[in-house]
């Protein structure tokens, strides 16, 4: 069973997703104005959540799946409701609701009885501040390309040259700025992590190899999109493609193929 | 030449060796690595193996399926450097180098990893409290302690074991703790926290109340008698042999068993010999002279990055 803060927390996100799903059929293109403090309530109790449980294990609460899938679930809300407050790129409600509906759905998985939720201080291997940051810093990332996934889906169902337009700038700033933390996260601290715990900072690890896989595609999106100039549906269609990988570095990985990371 | 030049270092090709390596990589995470090819005659349908194992698929990271279109991407990543920086370095206006970082950080990065790939030697060492290990460079690495520290739940929580480093009997590195994490660097050469376990050892206590430990392989000799520790067997009970003797001493894990200790023992020459379990740690020893490439490639990387875009989202978002 899912504890109460996180139980709580997805009720208010499910209430800003039914609030923002009846704007997308208003015409307009504003969103509504208390699904964006609900937003902000259900992060911050969700990042409470996770500083209680580091306190309370001793350590930063990322070591498990359950832990995990809190702290992204919690960085997603905070990115859509600054997404909201933000003036500077387009706002688009459909963006808002599909990405609150997909943190949603991160608690949703959260609560799934398979997972333990105990409160378990880290077994040696995974008792590092190289650990935390590697994980802190690619699910922040992740964050972001959540946002872009929901932007690049509603860009390729859209037939309208200025929305489209709109939701390619949604899609490249968003990138622009997970691009820079997941490659800090994944990439770099993983490898430092790799190389004390284990000796090896790289082993082609799924995981390892999912996440290079995961941040080429980004790569080849930025490319695409900043020196080929393509604002398109390929530099779209890639954006979705990167989401997909993101997505199955870490539910795929974890229950599909074997690996180091088979914790978390 | 110029118009092979303009290929070499077109993004076109970078976008297309990006999507080659990365259908390839994705495409050998879902087949096991590095099997006998019989066995992806008996995992897959006669085709698919085939296919597995002539493409090289079956050794994906070492195949010249991954090996070519990551140097054509090194090449097409070294023309595009050049050719960037040295239009950047051409502008009078305000220059742009988050890119020329990022790309210098990569190739640096795989560089490194060259020459990782080709120097990188490891190996693994077991020691009881009280043994002593060769290092490269005249050094000895003497184990003091190994703690197994636990949870109250009993799940692992840290593996400590405590060394000194001395040379020709001065004491380099004294009471130093290695952990999981928190590897003893030397110059070049690095010591890991592998693994932990506990192994047989014959205590042999003579006449006088002299205890002598003796471990697997291990000889003990005094008086012109000696007594070799021969092998464990699967069952735990270890052989030994006394030299004034033709007869095979078996050794069993009695009475309270291996882990506690003793049990009566036996008399093997002028010695009683128990059987006790002591801990052992495994260390494991890296050299890897590409690390320190890898480390800088990754910063440059991370830094390039966090240039780029800190600009990129300031300008058009």
């Amino acid at each position: 069973m899912i504890p109460a803060i996180p139980a709580i927390a997805f009720i208010l996100l499910l209430a800003a997703a039914a609030l923002q799903a009846i704007r997308l059929f208003r015409p307009g293109g504003k969103g509504d104005p208390v699904s964006v403090w609900l937003l902000a309530a259900a992060a911050l109790l969700l990042f409470g959540f996770s500083l209680q449980r580091s306190f309370e294990i001793g350590f930063a609460a990322l070591t498990s799946t359950f832990e995990s899938l809190v702290f992204y679930a919690a960085v997603v809300a905070l990115v859509v409701a600054l997404y909201r407050f933000q003036r500077r790129i387009p706002f688009s409600p459909f963006v808002a609701f599909a990405s609150t509906f997909f943190a949603a759905a991160l608690l949703a998985v959260a609560s799934s009885p398979l997972l333990p939720k105990d409160a378990l201080p880290p077994i040696p291997a995974l008792n590092s501040s190289w650990l935390a940051l590697h994980v802190a810093f690619s699910f922040i990332g992740e964050a972001f390309f959540v946002v872009s996934f929901a932007s690049s889906l509603a860009f390729l169902f859209s037939g309208d040259a200025d929305r489209r337009l709109a939701l390619d700038r949604v899609t490249y700033a968003a990138i622009a700025v997970g691009y820079p933390i997941f490659t800090a996260g994944a990439l770099v601290f993983g490898a430092i992590w790799a190389e004390r715990a284990w000796g090896h900072w790289w082993s082609w690890d799924p995981k390892e190899t999912w996440a290079l896989v995961t941040w080429l595609v980004y790569t080849a999106y930025l490319h695409v999109r900043l020196v080929m100039k393509r604002k398109d549906a390929l530099a779209s269609a890639i954006a979705v493609v990167g989401f997909v990988c993101t997505v199955f570095t870490f539910f795929g990985v974890n229950y599909l193929l074997p690996g180091l990371h088979s914790y978390g | 030449m110029n118009s092979f030049w303009r290929f070499l270092k077109s993004v076109r090709l970078a976008i297309g060796l990006i999507i080659a390596l990365a259908s390839f990589s994705t495409l050998a995470t879902l087949i096991p690595q590095g099997l006998d090819a019989e066995r992806y005659f008996q995992l897959y349908p006669r085709i698919v193996a085939l296919l597995v194992t002539e493409t090289g698929l079956s050794h994906y990271f070492s195949s010249l399926l991954f090996l070519f279109p990551a140097f054509a991407f090194f090449f097409n990543l070294s023309a595009c450097t050049v050719s960037r920086l040295a239009r950047e370095l051409r502008k009078k206006g305000p220059r742009r180098h988050g890119p020329d970082i990022l790309h210098v950080g990569l190739l640096v990065l795989v560089v490194g990893s060259l020459v990782s790939y080709s120097e990188r030697k490891e190996g693994a060492v077991s020691l009881k409290v009280g043994d002593g290990v060769e290092l490269p460079g005249g050094e000895t690495l003497t184990l003091k302690s190994f703690t197994d520290v636990r949870y109250d739940d009993g799940r692992p929580k840290d593996w400590i074991s405590v060394v000194d480093i001395a040379k020709e009997g001065k004491i380099l590195v004294a009471d130093r703790g290695i952990r999981v994490n928190t590897p003893l660097r030397r110059p070049g050469l690095t010591l890991y926290q592998a693994t932990y376990g506990s192994e047989p050892t014959v205590r042999l206590i003579g006449p006088d109340g002299v205890t002598h430990r003796l471990a697997r392989g291990e000889t003990y000799e005094e008086g012109g008698v000696s007594v070799f520790f021969m092998t464990i067997e699967e069952s735990g009970s270890v052989l030994l042999r006394v030299s004034n003797s033709d007869e095979v001493i078996r050794l069993t894990a009695d009475g309270a068993g291996l882990a506690a200790g003793s049990g009566a023992g036996v008399d093997a020459g002028p010695w009683r010999a128990t059987l006790s379990a002591e801990a052992v740690t495994g260390l494991q020893a890296v050299v890897d002279p590409g690390y320190k490439f890898v480390l800088a490639g990754l910063i440059l990387v991370a830094l390039g990055t966090a240039v780029t875009f800190a600009r990129k989202i300031k300008e058009t978002v």
